[in-house]
């Protein structure tokens, strides 16, 4: 999925946040960085749709947002909400309401709980995870119905070096396999790790 | 001070002589309040959930009166009731006044702000977060409802026995649409009332004792939900 923002303008309490005059996505990982305060976050719920802005467009391979869109596309922010539910069911979710049947939600919640190495937590509370659990959880949750538009705000923050290296080839390996992957982060070394395409917002 | 003692003595031989009376008022009591607090449910908690999610024009002034109406008088309510089902009164035609759907209506309206209030101020807190969650996974319309009510339903249960206690525990607005009518609209508190006019401390005690066995069992659920969440 291409996306293409056109003169867009953010304010909030009339401070502007975010102008971004022209800037395309296009297929594969794109890495965003900046300082804070810069509108990264704000650009990643402008583009989820979470977001209203003043001024612009946003467009999805061409066209304004549609409700196709919206359910094809999904953002892992850094403190995601887990539902209170098992680990098993927050995964399921998107999937049960995207109405698969059971065996097929049993068949895509076991692959990529064991992809992303956390079998081992399907029967905890969501809610009652350790931070870098949450994330990984949280990334599981959303890979599972393979978005066309997959962004990640800071969403690797608290895994530990192991965790890190497992997530970032499963990012890299679902980038190569045609989606479209935002990955915002702080830490230039991952982001040049990952990809060659480095964004760097700057603030208003 | 005999007279408090033997009452007590007597009223709990009243309550498990199997007294049909007794048990006629006490059915009546729950099944007026948990009508009148279901039907509530199911117009409060949408309602709520729908303002407690939006921005709109106006809603801290809605907040505050909301907040007003909360704390309304039960005589209060029973009275507006009453002016609107009464013989005169522009729903008059329809003779509920002294039945036990007038009671109903009377409870419907009294623990409705209360139960709006209550759900509308856990879905100001958490539910946005919640309504973000989904819509990020796919969700919306129904499937978006039944997540957030699915995820605050510890709360939404406690707003729900809340709501009941306040409804159970009113005698004003009963008395008023009621009218206390033996066997048809006598419920425990309006025959607290009448029991202790009339110096019939046996059963207003009894009646008192299973007003507070009731209020227990619900404490009781409510701790019961909050300790699981913990």
């Amino acid at each position: 999925m291409n996306i293409r923002l056109k003169n867009l303008e953010k304010k909030f309490y009339k401070k502007p946040v975010l102008n971004i005059e022209n800037l395309e996505f296009t297929k594969g990982l794109t890495c965003i960085m900046g300082s804070n305060g810069s509108g990264k976050s704000t650009l990643l719920n402008i583009i989820s749709g979470n977001l209203n802005y003043e001024n612009g467009q946003v467009l999805y391979n061409d066209k304004p947002f549609t409700k196709d869109i919206y359910s094809s596309m999904t953002l892992v922010e850094q403190k995601p909400y887990m539902l209170s539910r098992s680990v098993y069911d927050n995964v399921a979710y998107p999937l049960r309401i995207r109405r698969y049947t059971n065996r097929e939600v049993h068949t895509k919640v076991e692959e990529i709980l064991q992809n992303l190495q956390i079998t081992e937590l399907k029967k905890n509370r969501g809610d009652e995870l350790s931070g870098g659990e949450i994330q990984k959880v949280a990334l599981a949750r959303a890979l599972v119905f393979s978005p066309k538009l997959l962004m990640l705000d800071e969403s690797t923050s608290n895994m530990d070096k192991k965790s890190l290296e497992n997530v970032e080839r499963i990012i890299r390996n679902y980038a190569q396999m045609g989606n479209t992957v935002l990955f915002v982060t702080h830490d230039l070394n991952q982001a040049k790790s990952l990809t060659e395409n480095i964004v760097n917002l700057q603030e208003v | 001070m005999d007279y408090i003692a033997n009452g007590f003595l007597k009223a709990l031989n009243l309550i498990v002589s199997m007294d049909m009376e007794l048990y006629k008022i006490i059915a009546l009591s729950i099944f007026v309040s948990v009508s009148g607090t279901l039907i509530s449910a199911l117009f409060s908690i949408p309602l709520a959930i729908f303002l407690g999610l939006r921005n709109f024009y106006l809603k801290k002034v809605y907040t505050r009166l909301l907040y007003t109406f909360m704390s309304t008088p039960s005589v209060l309510v029973g009275l507006l009731v009453a002016l609107f089902l009464s013989r005169r009164g522009p729903f008059g035609w329809m003779q509920l006044m002294y039945t036990p759907a007038a009671m109903i209506i009377a409870q419907f309206v009294l623990v409705t702000p209360l139960m709006t209030g209550l759900v509308f101020n856990i879905v100001n807190k958490r539910g946005k977060l919640i309504e973000k969650t989904g819509r990020l996974l796919g969700a919306r319309g129904i499937d978006l409802l039944i997540l957030i009510i699915r995820e605050l339903k510890v709360e939404i249960t406690m707003a729900l026995l809340t709501s009941f206690s306040r409804a159970i525990s009113e005698v004003g607005a009963v008395m008023i649409v009621g009218g206390n009518i033996k066997g048809h609209t006598r419920v425990i508190t309006t025959s607290i009332v009448m029991f202790n006019s009339m110096g019939d401390y046996e059963i207003a005690i009894a009646l008192g004792l299973i007003l507070l066995l009731i209020s227990l069992l619900m404490n009781s659920i409510l701790y019961g939900f909050k300790g699981d969440r913990q």
